[in-house]
């Protein structure tokens, strides 16, 4: 074992998700032998990323602005809210080139093992975004028709849709899931291009 | 199907050991403790479904890091290569031809096997655990991609198994609308396993009653599923091929009996109902009378129908899968008498590959092994 500041930093290093002990001191050692120069640059990206990045008021999902891409960006249809657990799957879906609506991210999938309850997830929220849609700019024309849900094709994933399908019925909206096809059990994230297009394009419809 | 050299490294009591395995059957010797049910466990890892007795790190040899075990196996014609590492901690590791598979499991498609130790001869007398092991291998071993539909069962009853304590410390007397959602998972998933499990056991009963009666002479043996909210005439008119198997009406019974059971569920914090509780009843019948055999039955007759069980699981996945899955048997012998030793020799003739451990000497020459192995501290010899 180090001693002092070497310690330290494999410390949190190890902390970080997927980086166990060994990797940890690998990655640091790896920095220490480094240019200075090297470190303080990735010191720096680090602390700016977390300093400027914040949740977009609107989907949640990660942005620079107060309002992310996708929700300012003027050429995306208004009338779609693709629901997403996290914000990578938005990266997922955005490779498909079959999407252009809007995003919801909820944060999470309900997990009861792990404390994770269906109120800890931004569902009142997408809830209060359909309903104040058609309001925003008084013409009812970006009111939002229809709702995707697209969270994972795994247990929690599917408890979540029904709490959605559940809370979101009420609406008038349409409430589609995104086609089966996906890998059983897996992440939206990792599903390839090709899969989840088809899965996209053949949504089934679930109430409203 | 068979295993043709397999090669064990820190496997068990295995340092690095190769041995050339015979197509039919091949009888492995030596005294107890020797590496003899190491051998038969190392095969039963290759079908994906880890060891038949016990978890990964008892596979790892003392001292060390990992556990590998390769092999040359022939599937229909086919000759592939296997490459296991076993990891405490870590799980296994899987490689066809040098290329990775997504998980351990996807190895079914490639070995099959069918194990019986002496644990496997109270398969009748034993815990329903047992049964429903036993029965869910079997489901795997028929269509591996089945797999998925127990892993989620369980995941859901974990999820919901949570959700009901939290609901029992906060609020037990509320409407948890919550618990809705986890119902209906409960429901999807249990009545998947179920329709599984029901049309294995309706495929693979007419094989036991046929095993059966060749071993005890006119008696028959039956099996059903037991459950506790499936109707029984259901469960019977399924098993005997009489009504289809129909999932969304298996969802419909599991749901009527959440509904009734939902208070005292939140009150105990836990699930009380579904396939993680059901069971197969084995009964016999002699001279007109049915038994159960778990309760009437002699220590004899439990062995035979338990035998039968396996040697029934052995016929349907040869039917099924048009090639003969790897039979295992370790030390069974021993446990049985000699008009039940001279019926399983005469079984275990012409079923394809076959390993038979023994620690007595047995009569060689009613059982013809083609090839007679000698393990002695971890390593083996060919001695015939
Ligand atoms: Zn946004």
């Amino acid at each position: 074992m180090f001693a002092g500041p070497i310690q330290d930093l494999i410390d949190e290093l190890s902390r970080l998700p997927g980086i166990g002990p060994k990797s940890a001191q690998r990655v640091a050692i790896h920095l220490l032998k480094s240019p200075p120069v090297e470190a303080h640059r990735l010191a720096r990206t680090i602390a700016e990323a977390k300093d400027k990045v914040i949740l977009c008021r609107v989907c949640f999902n990660f942005s620079d602005a107060e309002v992310c891409n996708y929700c300012s960006d003027p050429r995306r249809d208004r009338s779609l809210i693709c629901v997403v657990q996290e914000a990578p799957d938005i990266v997922a879906i955005e490779r498909t080139r079959e999407y252009r609506g809007l995003y919801h991210v909820l944060q999470g999938a309900v997990h009861p093992l792990e404390g994770v309850r269906v109120e800890d997830l931004r569902i009142s929220e997408l809830i209060d975004r359909i309903d104040g849609s058609p309001a925003l700019d008084g013409s009812g024309a970006g009111a939002v028709t229809e709702v995707i849900i697209a969270t994972n094709p795994n247990v929690e994933g599917e408890a979540t849709a029904m709490e959605l399908v559940r809370l979101v019925a009420p609406l008038p909206v349409r409430v589609t899931r995104l086609a089966s096809g996906l890998p059983i059990g897996g992440d939206l994230e990792f599903a390839d291009e090709v899969t989840l297009g088809r899965a996209l394009e053949g949504r089934r419809h679930l109430g409203g | 199907m068979r295993v043709n050299e397999l090669v064990l490294e820190d496997f068990r009591n295995y340092a690095d050991e190769q041995v050339r395995l015979a197509p039919g059957l091949n009888l492995v010797i030596g005294r107890n403790a020797q590496g003899k049910t190491n051998l038969l466990e190392a095969i039963h890892c290759l079908s994906g479904l880890g060891s038949p007795r016990a978890d990964n790190a008892a596979l790892v040899r003392h001292g060390r890091g990992a556990a590998l075990v390769h092999a040359d196996v022939t599937r229909v014609h086919r000759s592939l290569h296997i490459d296991l590492e076993i990891k405490p901690g870590r799980g296994t590791r899987a490689l066809v031809n040098k290329t990775a598979v997504p998980r351990t499991s996807a190895l079914t498609d490639v070995i099959v096997t069918v194990f019986f130790g002496p644990d496997e001869l109270s398969l009748v007398k034993g815990s329903p655990d047992g049964r429903r092991r036993f029965l869910d291998e079997l489901v795997v071993k028929l269509r591996p991609a089945r797999d998925a539909l127990r892993r989620d069962l369980e995941r859901v009853l974990r999820q919901r198994n949570a959700l009901l304590k939290s609901l029992r410390a906060a609020d037990p007397s509320g409407v948890h609308a919550e618990l809705e959602v986890w119902d209906r998972s409960l429901c999807r998933s249990g009545a998947a396993v179920a329709a599984a499990r029901l049309e294995a056991l309706r495929d693979l009963s007419p094989h036991a009653s046929k095993r059966y009666e060749e071993v005890a002479g006119g008696g028959s043996l039956t099996l059903s599923y037991v459950s506790s909210w499936l109707p029984e005439e259901l469960a019977g008119s399924i098993s005997d091929g009489t009504a289809e198997i129909d999932a969304s009406s298996l969802e419909e019974h599991l749901a009527a009996r959440i509904e009734r059971l939902r208070r005292a569920e939140v009150e105990r914090g836990a699930t009380l109902v579904g396939p993680q509780r059901d069971d197969v009843s084995v009964r016999l019948s002699s001279q007109g009378t049915m038994l159960d055999a778990r309760a009437f039955a002699s220590q004899g007759d439990q062995r035979t129908s338990a035998l039968a069980l396996k040697l029934a699981e052995h016929d349907l996945l040869s039917e099924s899968l048009q090639d003969e899955p790897i039979l295992l048997l370790d030390d069974v012998f021993s446990e049985l008498d000699p008009m039940r030793r001279a019926w399983l020799a005469d079984a275990v003739r012409d079923v394809g590959q076959t390993i038979l451990t023994s620690a007595e000497p047995l009569a060689l020459e009613t059982l013809r092994a083609e090839k007679i192995l000698e393990v002695r501290e971890g390593r083996i010899d060919v001695s015939g």
